[in-house]
């Protein structure tokens, strides 16, 4: 190879790149024992050492005895690489020295990590300093927690126990102990009510970001009444009287409108309340006197462009009240055939497929927070799939139309619109999402108590064998999860693809 | 001596690519070194059975199910039937295999080491350790190079992804780079002359495929700041892919129509048409193994700006380039500077061609591609060849030199892993009583011995081919 000296090139002598840490330190010498969170070369195809903490030079005889059995056993792996990273480094210096007369040519020069330079080492040198310098295990690692991982388990909890209450559910029907009507009559009514909390919750949350924008907007400028309403105010007729009394404040003085907007909560949830319990759209015409009552105060309160229109939350009750009652009808006209789509299928074709799209659905469902992209995502389209069509062929196996009616309805109750309750449960208050999970477990236990043996006395023992074998679960895995954190080994380095950041400030 | 050598790989020509050209080029200058080279690939659209190119390159392209952009169907022994034909047929010696996506390769290198061939693997690309599909074919990696006997990468970066993934011994790993034809590089005369004044426009070149991977994100991040805050600044950006309507948005978005050129998908062969159209040239890729572009386009004279990612900080020398941390700001705060640095004539770009010519070539790739097969097929000692550490108490072990011996072999396999190593033993003994059976079947008498392409006469100055000369005379004159 042509020494770069030799050459009647115009190329400078190279730089290093600042690419070696270890390498701009400078002399061998300085560098001490090596670090114990790196890998050394010879961990990278020594697989099956990856000390923690290497040996140093003192304890270089007890480590050859420990490498050498494994090094025969494990064949995959070549010959033992050369010690130098494991002697000191008087010893690393003389190993080069000795290399170097073995050649013909004396090297001269570090070894530089560079592709552009003609190096007067082979190409396989492996530079035991720079090599792998750049590999970190483990840089991430977040360690687990006992309590925390427990309570997050809650959320896997939650949804197996009521998957098991659905399956005993059917299971009742099935053999007649319950009537499918006032299963789906109680489902129906648990529906209502978690509709109507999430709906005060999406409420409350809704006028908080208001809130946070008026602040916003006050902070800026007392007047950006018409800005207030473009940016992220879709709001409904609640929202419509406070804007009343914000606008009157402003024209009274900016110091009173936050104590018009601490006195309006109250009012606006007793109104979602009623709004809520009823279709929604009945009580429509009530809110314009609510606003008109509680805005009064002001000369402003008959906003010419608020009065005659469906206030948009208002309007998203009713679409939502409308595709029920869609829903609703389309089940009750497609049950006969339901009923009879799969009736020419074996009942033991049928347990089995069931059961894989039961577990299909546990499996595949979503249990994120939903916190990174809006609360209210809704979860992944597979898993609910797969429990429809597992209650579908369930439906298959009951004796008439009524039966499959309620049955599809209370299995799109559980599967469709609860996890949305349990979401938003969970990220509202965590003492109702413990309390959602205490009950889902006694009850799905008791369920099951009583699909084995019947009786109420089974239920009590089936709750409270449930919750034991539940905790034990969830402690069991927890700590399972835990002690299998030690076999954690992510190796990144400069080969793996780089993260880009972006801020996207051009949107 | 000469080698009768075999490259395999998926990837080959009419498929355009990296590395394909270089198993292309590779080939040429090993021919030209007195070697005989073929290269096995699958068939592609319109092109079966055998093909010669210049040189007299020969190609074989077996059919073969394709699945996903290029690569075959990785079945573990149906290639051996016709594999073990051509290498019997060529007189193979050794088996060159690139590119770790490529099933085609994987097979030969068992099936050649199988028939008792000396095998290379050249790995041109760069994986994590992180998702599923990285394990996947990291442990079909690891089993395939159990028993090579020499693996080749393209950056050092490069060979310590692999040694990871794989396992290695870092001694038998080289690492050998791309090259550029410098000669199809030349930067654009005329421009080389006069220097660039403090408002003259400068043109910002990127050519890249628009990938994800290929950091197309960070360019739509970047280019409305940097025409931003530089008023005489124009890009031109090459290439397609699913990024392009990201990158077409952007422009709409911000009106930078009359600014910035998007020339769509080019061909290799304009590549340099476009780069010496530009003085910058801007390649902001999240991961890449050792970045031919850029010695290209340093070759045509441009300033390089890239990001700091894989092999790439050890390609081109710190005059040539400006570095950037794989982040937005980072990327316009550096192309700020390679402009600043460009106004103010601090870089010769004029003197980058001959700089790069003597850096990279593929005659010096062919050479230290050269001693790897001599270093394996035992004509360097693997004393000189491994490098010698006497009084170690660690003798250079005899297993760097790859023994035939099937329980050898299997020793290598079994430590891949405790399920891994099991199913890799079986693999291997199928493969060996195919080989036999093969053996029985179609037995080598009567398979024919392909005639080799004779040697050009000028080639007999050259030093390696002159022992080899009276044969191939020989030869030539059988023929005439």
């Amino acid at each position: 190879m042509p020494s770069l000296s030799d050459s009647p090139s115009s190329v400078p002598p190279p730089v290093p790149v600042e690419t070696h840490p270890n390498r701009s330190v400078g002399l061998k010498e300085q560098r001490a024992l090596p670090d114990p969170t790196r890998l050394a070369p010879e961990d990278a195809y020594y697989t099956s050492s990856l000390p923690r903490a290497r040996p140093t030079s003192a304890h270089l005889d007890d480590s050859l005895r420990v490498l050498n059995p494994n090094a025969i056993s494990a064949s995959s792996v070549a010959a033992l690489r050369s010690p130098p990273a494991v002697l000191g480094a008087g010893g690393r210096k003389e190993v080069r020295k000795l290399r170097g007369t073995s050649r013909r040519r004396r090297r001269k020069g570090a070894w530089k990590k560079l592709l552009w330079v003609k190096q007067s080492y082979p190409d396989n040198y492996t530079d035991t300093e720079t090599f792998l310098d750049h590999l970190q295990r483990n840089p991430r690692v977040r360690p687990y927690d006992f309590w925390p991982l427990v309570a997050d388990s809650t959320v896997i909890v939650q949804h197996v126990c009521s998957v098991a209450i659905f399956v005993c559910c059917f299971v009742g029907i099935v053999q007649g102990r319950v009537s499918p009507v006032s299963v789906v009559c109680w489902g129906s009514v648990g529906t209502a009510l978690g509709w109507i909390f999430w709906d005060s919750w999406i409420l409350r949350e809704h006028v908080e970001s208001v809130y946070v924008a008026e602040r916003a907007s006050e902070g800026d400028d007392g007047s950006s009444a018409s800005s207030m309403t473009s940016s992220g105010n879709p709001s409904g007729h609640t929202s419509g009287s406070r804007q009343g009394g914000q606008r009157e404040s402003q024209v009274h003085g900016l110091g009173l409108s936050m104590a018009h907007h601490v006195a309006h909560e109250p009012m606006q949830r007793q109104n979602t309340g009623d709004s809520g319990d009823a279709d929604g759209s009945a009580q429509e015409p009530a809110s314009p006197v609510t606003g008109s009552a509680s805005g009064s105060l002001g000369g402003l309160s008959h906003d010419p462009d608020m009065l005659p229109m469906l206030s948009s939350r208002n309007r998203q009750r009713l679409s939502t009240v409308k595709s029920a009652f869609l829903i609703y009808f389309a089940l009750l006209g497609l049950s006969p055939i339901l009923k009879s789509l799969t009736k020419s299928t074996a009942s033991d074709s049928i347990w089995a497929m069931s059961c894989w799209l039961l577990i299909m659905n546990i499996f595949s469902f979503d249990y994120g927070s939903g916190e990174g992209a809006g609360a209210t995502k809704f979860p992944a389209s597979l898993s609910t799939n797969a429990a429809v069509m597992a209650s579908t062929v369930l439906a298959s196996r009951l004796p008439s139309t009524t039966h499959v009616f309620s049955l599809m309805l209370f299995s799109m109750e559980v599967f469709g619109l609860f996890p949305i309750f349990r979401r938003q449960l969970r990220h509202v208050s965590w003492t109702g999402h413990v309390l959602l999970t205490l009950t889902l477990v006694l009850v799905a236990g008791g369920a099951v108590g009583i699909t084995l043996r019947g009786g109420w006395a089974a239920f009590v023992v089936g709750s409270i064998l449930g919750s034991i074998l539940t905790a034990l679960a969830m402690g069991g895995c927890s700590w399972w999860l835990i002690s299998l954190q030690k076999y954690k080994n992510v190796v990144t380095g400069p080969w793996d693809p780089a993260r880009p950041i972006i801020r996207r400030h051009w949107d | 001596m000469p080698y009768n050598i075999a490259m395999v790989s998926d990837f080959f020509f009419p498929q355009p690519g990296g590395v394909e050209s270089h198993i292309y080029q590779l080939s040429t200058k090993l021919i030209d070194r007195g070697h005989k080279v073929i290269i096995i690939t699958h068939a592609y659209k319109g092109r079966t059975g055998v093909r010669y190119l210049t040189n007299g390159l020969k190609v074989y392209h077996v059919p073969f199910f394709v699945i996903h952009r290029e690569s075959t169907m990785p079945t573990v022994f149906s290639f051996f039937p016709i594999f073990r034909n051509i290498v019997i047929r060529e007189q193979i010696q050794i088996v060159h295999g690139h590119a770790s996506l490529s099933s085609f390769c994987h097979e030969a290198i068992l099936h050649a080491r199988t028939m008792g061939l000396r095998t290379v693997f050249t790995d041109h690309s760069l994986f994590g350790f992180a998702d599923a599909a990285s394990i996947l074919t990291n442990k079909l990696l690891k089993f395939i190079l159990s028993d090579v006997d020499h693996v080749i990468c393209v950056s050092h970066t490069c060979k310590e992804n692999t040694v990871l993934r794989a396992s290695l011994d870092p001694l038998m790993v080289s690492v050998i780079p791309n090259a550029v034809v410098a000669e199809n590089f030349r930067p654009a005369e005329p421009r080389s002359m006069k220097p660039i004044g403090p408002n003259d426009t400068i043109t910002i070149v990127v050519i890249s495929r628009l990938f994800y991977n290929k950091g197309t994100d960070l360019l739509i991040a970047a280019i409305p700041r940097i025409l931003a805050s530089h008023p005489n600044v124009r890009f031109i950006i090459a290439g397609s892919g699913p990024k392009a309507i990201d990158l077409e948005q952007m422009l709409e978005r911000n009106v930078l129509q009359d600014k910035v050129e998007m020339l769509g998908p080019v061909r290799h062969e304009e590549v340099r048409d476009v780069m010496v159209r530009g003085h910058i040239y801007l390649h902001p890729s999240l991961t890449e193994a050792f970045g031919t572009v850029i010695v290209e386009a340093a070759s045509c004279g441009l300033y390089v700006v890239c990001t700091r990612v894989g092999g790439i900080p050890e390609v081109l020398p710190q005059h040539m380039t400006t570095f950037a941390k794989p982040e937005e700001d980072d990327i316009v705060l550096a192309t700020g500077k390679a402009i600043a640095a460009l106004r103010s004539n601090k870089v010769r770009t004029e003197r980058f061609h001959d700089q790069v010519k003597m850096m990279y070539s593929w005659t010096d790739v062919a050479e230290r591609t050269e001693r790897v097969y001599q270093g394996i097929s035992g004509d360097i000692s693997p004393e000189e060849f491994y490098g010698y550490y006497p009084g170690e108490g660690l003798e250079a072990s005899g297993d760097r030199v790859r023994s035939f011996a099937l329980i050898d072999r299997l020793k290598r396999y079994y430590g891949c892993g405790v399920w891994a190593g099991k199913l890799f033993c079986l693999c291997v003994v199928i493969d060996f009583l195919l080989y036999a059976f093969l053996e029985m079947w179609f037995p080598r008498a009567n398979i024919d011995i392909a005639r080799s392409w004779p040697k050009k006469v000028h080639q007999r100055n050259d030093n390696h081919t002159l022992g080899n000369d009276p044969k191939n005379d020989r030869d030539r004159l059988d023929t005439n």
